[in-house]
């Protein structure tokens, strides 16, 4: 047979299906039965045995059993067998001894766009570089039982995406053997999150599903600075605010350093906000989330920002109890917002000199106009910018010596006392 | 026979033991703020809300502390005894002296070393009560300066915050360590009195203990009782104590009834004098 173009092929269903209905009426009267299937009989006549199997390159069994019954639910049932094996190629199907050397089934014959969508995907560019497990069609959409995406049968049915792509991407041994990172797969992570387990979104919401592509292709949805808007689809005022955020406009513009929404929530296993575990629990947003890049030298040179903002919060009142577990006490968040954090130059910071008595007062509702007033982040030091650091140190000095010497003084003192006594008690 | 001399009538013993109680809640619940991650904080850390109710607990042993200072000043004004104290804790010459010569003598530059004869309350009593003093007021100054920010950040800028933080934390170390080096030095590890001086529990000291520490005081004691005024006019008996006999020695006898029967009645006696004098 030769290839139809879909246009064509289009009308050539509808054409058939007029005539579907006049010839078999037709052929019924004079052929009992094998009407409609008429060309499919024949390829039954040994497919629908049950034990029909060949023998791979590799040298294990592979079953040529074909269900009719199954083959006839699908969304290809009313295609004949060789409208997609158009040429079989070995030895039981040679026609006159002409071997063919072409695949069997292509699907792009039809499916023009997905196909030419695939080929611009990580698996499509896998196997052009010889790696033989890469997805092809038929690895997400089955082969001769596949039904149409809204069907809850489908393997690419909503419900079913993520078991359909753990099929490769959580089995152990493929991960391990195409070198796809250690340590738990995605699907494992994704299981647990909010998304998996609401089941508000899957795989392909994120990775794009024919066109799915690497992390380091500025066309992918995954890509760094695309990922706001991958997550805006679902989330849009976050990722407006976000955008506006200084973390958003530096990500927008590229900076790598720069994070953007899987920095602090994670990637596979994004957990809500009440959840523990999750790296924007209250519990964490100080401790890990934040300091993960500010207490890090990674910006420290970069962008000129010291980590002094995280060792001085863990030293000041606020730092203190969080740390010993205070929920009501004001961590990172609490004073510079969550995903619209801008410079304290801004104005429309919740830092900025201008708003700062509302955001203290926030927690502190008699602060008073001169409360907001002053150095925050302060680090004791005799050599500090800041004159109340500059105090702080000299208090601290101050005391220090004073405990030296009372406290040594003391300590000296009672060893000699003690020291004399027992030595007085052995005679 | 020996003599028992009181040393802390129930009223200052009830003083002392709130004293023990709050500034060890103090102190705990201070240092758990500073140290949130040390283990002996996790009782605090680990329990819901356990901040919270740490901040809570320190403001009110605080203002505690700060209630028995205040019920402390009026002792010391308004009852006799107080009053007492109060003129036989000024510090003099002569305890300067005494500590002078405590030190040559733990040198072994006195040989054989010299016995001092110290008064009612000695150096190192006199150093303590005036630390003890000293950090109060400290304490409280800067605890209602961070207690009460809004206020105080009305009127002064945010930097005096920062400084009292500091002086709080500092004095805090200050006041714990001496506590723990002066203070149980004297009353617990001292050779003289270990495993420990009594009189907070019992309100009574030893005569053995009055030579060694307050032998001065003993002198004049005594002189007291023999009916010789030393130097004080008063006709009360400061500092005396009831005499209660002891049960004779039998033996080696670890244990016996005789012995039982005196420590009971002996207990008895303290309870009687419970109130002092």
């Amino acid at each position: 047979m030769i290839r139809r173009e879909p246009e064509f092929h289009h009308k050539t269903r509808a054409w058939m299906v007029w005539i579907g209905i006049f010839i078999p009426a037709l052929l019924t009267l004079f052929i009992a039965g094998t009407v409609l299937g008429a060309d499919n009989s024949v390829c039954f006549s040994c497919h629908q045995e049950e034990s029909l199997s060949k023998q791979d390159a590799r040298g294990s069994k592979v079953s040529l059993f074909i269900s009719e019954a199954e083959l006839k639910n699908s969304v290809h049932g009313k295609l004949s067998c060789s409208d997609c094996h158009v040429r079989i190629k070995d030895d039981a199907h040679a026609e006159g001894g002409n071997k063919t050397a072409e695949k069997g089934v292509n699907c792009g014959v039809c499916h023009r766009n997905a196909e030419k969508e695939y080929h611009q995907s990580l698996h499509a560019k896998a196997i052009m570089k010889g790696t033989e497990k890469a997805a092809h069609c038929f690895d997400c959409h089955g082969k001769h039982y596949i039904f149409p995406q809204k069907n809850s049968k489908s393997m690419v049915h909503v419900s079913n995406i993520a078991k359909t792509c753990n099929r490769c991407h959580s089995d152990k041994e493929f991960v391990k053997e195409h070198a796809l990172g250690t340590g738990p797969s995605p699907g494992e992570l994704f299981k647990e999150s909010v998304h998996g387990l609401s089941g508000g979104a899957t795989c392909t919401n994120c990775h794009g599903s024919h066109k799915l592509s690497s992390l380091i292709d500025p066309q992918s949805s995954i890509f760094r600075s695309n990922i706001p808007q991958t997550c805006g689809a679902c989330h849009p005022d976050i990722t407006k605010h976000f955008l506006e955020s200084i973390h958003g406009v530096l990500a927008t513009r590229g900076r790598s350093e720069s994070p953007t929404c899987t920095t602090c929530h994670g990637i596979h296993g994004i957990k809500t906000k009440v959840d523990p575990d999750s790296p924007v629990n209250e519990r964490r947003i100080a401790m890990t989330t934040c300091p993960q890049c500010h207490a890090a030298e990674l910006i420290s040179k970069e962008f000129r920002l010291t980590t002094s903002p995280v060792k001085s919060y863990y030293d000041s009142f606020h730092g203190l109890s969080y740390r010993g577990g205070d929920a009501y006490s004001a961590n990172c968040a609490s004073c510079h917002g969550v995903h619209d954090i801008r410079p304290s130059s801004d104005p429309k910071s919740m830092v900025h000199k201008d708003n700062l008595q509302k955001t203290c007062g926030t927690c502190h509702p008699r602060a008073s106009e001169n409360f907001a007033k002053g150095k925050m982040h302060v680090v004791a030091s005799i050599g500090g910018e800041d004159f109340g650091e500059k105090v702080v140190g000299w208090v601290r000095i101050v005391y220090i010596l004073l405990i030296a010497c009372v406290i040594g003084g003391m300590v000296f003192f009672n060893f000699t006392d003690w020291l004399r006594k027992t030595i007085e008690r052995r005679h | 026979m020996s003599k028992k001399y009181l040393r802390l009538t129930s009223n200052e013993r009830i003083q002392h033991l709130n004293l023990l109680i709050n500034f060890s809640i103090l102190v705990i619940t201070g240092f758990a703020l500073k140290y949130p991650e040390a283990f002996w904080a996790s009782p605090i850390a680990d329990v819901p809300l356990g901040m919270t109710f740490r901040g809570f607990l320190h403001r009110l042993a605080g203002v505690a502390i700060l209630t028995l200072g205040g019920y402390h000043m009026l002792y010391l004004i308004f009852t006799g005894r107080g009053r007492k104290i109060a003129v036989d804790m000024i510090p003099g010459l002569k305890d300067a002296k005494d500590l002078w010569e405590t030190l040559k003598n733990n040198f072994f530059i006195n040989r054989p070393a010299k016995e001092i004869k110290m008064g009612r309350f000695n150096f190192r009593e006199k150093l303590e009560y005036f630390g003890l003093i000293w950090g109060t007021i400290v304490m409280t100054v800067t605890g209602f300066i961070l207690w009460f920010k809004e206020m105080w950040l009305m009127f002064f800028p945010m930097w005096t915050f920062d400084v009292a933080r500091a002086i709080h934390f500092y004095e805090a170390i200050l006041a714990t360590l001496t506590i723990i080096v002066w203070h149980f030095y004297s009353v617990i590890f001292n050779p003289d009195v270990y495993p420990m001086n009594w009189a907070w529990v019992t309100g009574f000291l030893t005569e053995h203990e009055m030579e060694q520490e307050h032998g001065l005081e003993l002198q004049r004691v005594k002189a007291e009782q023999n009916g010789k005024r030393v130097e004080f006019t008063e006709t009360a008996l400061p500092g005396s104590g009831r005499v209660i006999p002891m049960p004779k020695e039998v033996g080696d006898r670890v244990f016996s009834f005789q012995r039982f029967y005196g420590a009971v009645r002996n207990y008895n006696e303290s309870i009687k004098c419970w109130v002092g004098n």
